[in-house]
């Protein structure tokens, strides 16, 4: 048996959904309700100690990192290949996804969490805020949590992430120049993680990412969001993450073809 | 790894005391200025646990990434827990205790996201929150080996692999930077890892000396 507990079809919370959609393996998907801060819950840390999204589990084998569980999903079940079969373009893909792990999506959570999340945190008092902040089990997580409850990340560190995201978006368009994915010329666990988190840059007027000024990266754009599997995974969500990419795949001029379950 | 495949190959090592990893000919290899890249027909590859996972996939015997899914979903979980976990928190902790002022030259040369960890190590930059913080990372790494190798005998299973190569230089250097000692087994582990020949070999031929350097940065969120 295999479930995924996790959130929307987004960033990493996304990638064990965008993977098991391509690989075309069925699943139990657990909703865990992020809004809710349900990843900090007794019942969910029973699950996975550290309080961290998704977790994957299969016939009893606890995963909880995403790109390594991406690995497992590719390794045990039988599907597309979603690895090149040459070592260096698979050196390629592990190399893209690591520098995806270390800068790009941290960089991008910084942005992103930091524009939707502190307004709501204003509504909670001081002590209810601690109170959450006590439920989120390690050091590193809670620091960062903290910063987005009293909004006190440091402006230069929001700054120096959009520089990465910028620096991150021309290296991919310089990758795609020649080849039609990230590792080559297949499909791959890189796009799947690239994709979990940049599927909706042309609708983020934050960043230069559109025709002309990035061609290659717009075009694989393009060519992942026609993808069925890629359309059935973002069609799990349970609400505005679904739409977003619907609102994304209407700019990129590419058609719908996987009818959207409604979670 | 190379040693443990029997495969050839030609060292080209670095001199660490005068930074020559930051020199512009070893840039443009890897504009990080990080070690090791390994060169296979002229194409450069960067990332020490991709660089094994490359040989792994290249040169398959024998088998050093796990014999079953879950053996190999382990040792990419050291992959990450190394490399993305630890190593930071020791480059920080490293970091904090200074860096030699002859790197100073070098490091202009290095992109800003490997640049902020080498200045704060060169200007005493970091806070007592980000070294305690690093130092509790420490502790929690040393229960982490411990309670791994209480599961199984090696890293990433019950064979010795890629998790164990990979995992030793810093285990190495943990027992050195921890405020805490290592586990009884994990000094046990470790030990047993020395004693292979292709880690004695490379041990041999390690210089002598202290050579100063810093790994790479912790993730900046979340």
């Amino acid at each position: 048996m295999l479930e995924v507990y996790t959130w929307e079809p987004n960033a990493n919370s996304g990638k064990p959904l965008l993977c098991l959609k391509e690989k075309q393996v069925d699943f139990t998907y657990h909703y865990i309700d992020m809004g809710k801060r349900e990843q900090h819950s007794e019942e969910y840390k029973k699950i996975n100690p550290q309080g961290t999204i998704p977790t994957v589990v299969h016939d009893g084998f606890v995963m909880t990192e995403s790109t390594p569980a991406n690995e497992y999903i590719d390794d045990a079940f039988d599907g597309p290949s979603l690895r090149p079969s040459d070592p260096y373009w698979r050196w390629r893909m592990r190399q893209v996804m690591r520098y995806m792990d270390n800068i790009v999506c941290p960089a991008l959570a910084m942005v992103a969490s930091n524009q939707l999340a502190p307004p709501n945190f204003q509504k909670m008092s001081e002590e209810e805020r601690r109170r959450e902040l006590d439920k989120i089990p390690t050091p590193e997580r809670r620091k960062t949590w903290e910063m987005l409850m009293f909004n006190t990340t440091p402006r230069s560190d929001i700054e120096e992430s959009k520089r990465r995201i910028d620096v991150a978006i021309k290296r991919f368009d310089a990758l795609l120049k020649d080849r039609p994915y990230l590792a080559g010329e297949t499909f791959s666990l890189a796009d799947i993680d690239v994709m979990a988190t940049f599927y909706g840059l042309p609708l983020n007027s934050g960043f230069e990412v559109d025709a002309e000024a990035t061609p290659h990266l717009w075009h694989w754009l393009k060519r992942c969001h026609a993808r069925p599997g890629i359309q059935a995974a973002f069609g799990l969500g349970r609400g505005f993450i679904t739409k977003r990419a619907a609102d994304v795949r209407a700019a990129l001029g590419v058609e719908t073809i996987v009818a959207e379950t409604v979670a | 790894m190379l040693a443990e495949k029997g495969v050839d190959y030609e060292d080209r090592p670095l001199d660490f005391a005068r930074f020559e990893q930051h020199d512009e000919t070893f840039l443009a290899l890897n504009p990080d200025g990080m070690v090791p890249v390994l060169v296979v027909d002229g194409r450069p590859l960067t990332e020490t646990a991709y660089i094994l996972h490359f040989l792994e996939e290249r040169f398959p015997e024998p088998r050093l990434d796990g014999a079953t899914p879950r053996e190999r979903y382990r040792t990419h979980w050291w992959d990450k827990y190394v490399e993305g976990h630890l190593a930071p928190a020791l480059a920080v902790v490293a970091g904090s205790r200074g860096a030699p002022a002859e790197a100073a030259a070098g490091v202009k040369r290095l992109p800003l996201e490997r640049r902020a960890l080498w200045t704060k190590a060169l200007e005493d930059g970091f806070t007592t929150d980000e070294v305690s913080s690093a130092q509790t990372a420490l502790g929690r790494a040393v229960d982490q080996f411990e309670s791994a190798l209480a599961e199984t005998p090696w890293l990433g299973g019950a064979a010795f692999g890629l998790a164990d190569i990979l995992a030793f230089p810093h285990a190495e250097r943990l027992a050195e930077l921890a405020e805490v000692p290592l586990g009884a087994r994990t000094q046990r582990w470790l030990e047993e890892v020395r004693r292979r020949p292709s880690v004695a070999m490379v041990m041999s031929r390690r210089s002598q000396g202290r050579a100063f350097a810093l790994g790479p940065e912790a993730p900046r969120w979340g």
